[in-house]
């Protein structure tokens, strides 16, 4: 068995509910070949940092899950043939990081970058100091 | 080291923002943190200027390319 770290976005025309519908058809792939759900995380409707098919804003979801390679493979066999999947990435970690994604927190790329200008500035003022 | 030319001058020495004990961690997920090592056009930038040690930039350069794919970062900014 080992751990995985999948995130996958989800067209941003459907409603929430059925994004936790795909969420539940995937973890229900793994369920099936043995391997266990530690989490699964909505991160809301997020602002795509570039279009993809189309799409402006896409649903995040993240999962963290253990199971074997073979089941991993067959999850992301359905992920490709999902109609309302617009990226997924599948990684194995060793660790599972703790607490709530970073991507509930930031809604898209455009905001963490005024968040992140603000810090930037504190930093220099705190330069100046010191 | 050299000698500052200025006496009002502190040249201190920047060290890597990812090693140390002030260590902040490379995350894939996390515009926030990735979004200051790249430029305004979303290129990443070197870490000679950003100070980044070589192995923690190797990383950081896996950790973006990841964030580019998933579209929590940008290829390009125009």
């Amino acid at each position: 068995m080992n751990k995985y770290e999948c995130i996958y976005v989800a067209r941003q025309d459907i409603p929430p509910t059925q994004v936790e519908n795909m969420s539940e058809q995937f973890t229900g792939i793994i369920k099936d070949y043995n391997g266990s759900i530690q989490k699964v995380e909505y991160c809301g409707l997020r602002q795509l940092a570039y279009k993809i098919k189309k799409n402006r804003k896409g649903h995040y979801v993240e999962m963290h899950l253990e199971a074997n390679p073979d089941a991993i493979v067959e999850m992301e066999r359905q992920m490709r043939l999902h109609e309302d999947m617009l990226r997924f990435l599948t990684l194995r970690v060793k660790e599972f990081t703790k607490g709530p994604s970073p991507l509930s927190q930031t809604k898209g790329y455009k905001e963490s970058r005024r968040v992140a200008a603000v810090t930037k500035e504190d930093e220099t003022q705190e330069g100046e100091v010191a | 080291m050299s000698i500052p030319q200025k006496p009002s001058f502190f040249h201190r020495k920047k060290s890597c923002p990812f090693s140390g004990p002030r260590a902040i961690a490379i995350d894939y997920r996390d515009p926030r943190i990735l979004q200051r090592f790249v430029s305004e056009r979303g290129r990443m930038v070197p870490s000679r200027i950003s100070s980044v040690s070589a192995k923690k930039q190797r990383e950081l350069a896996l950790a973006i390319k990841r964030a580019r794919y998933l579209a929590i970062m940008p290829y390009v900014v125009d």
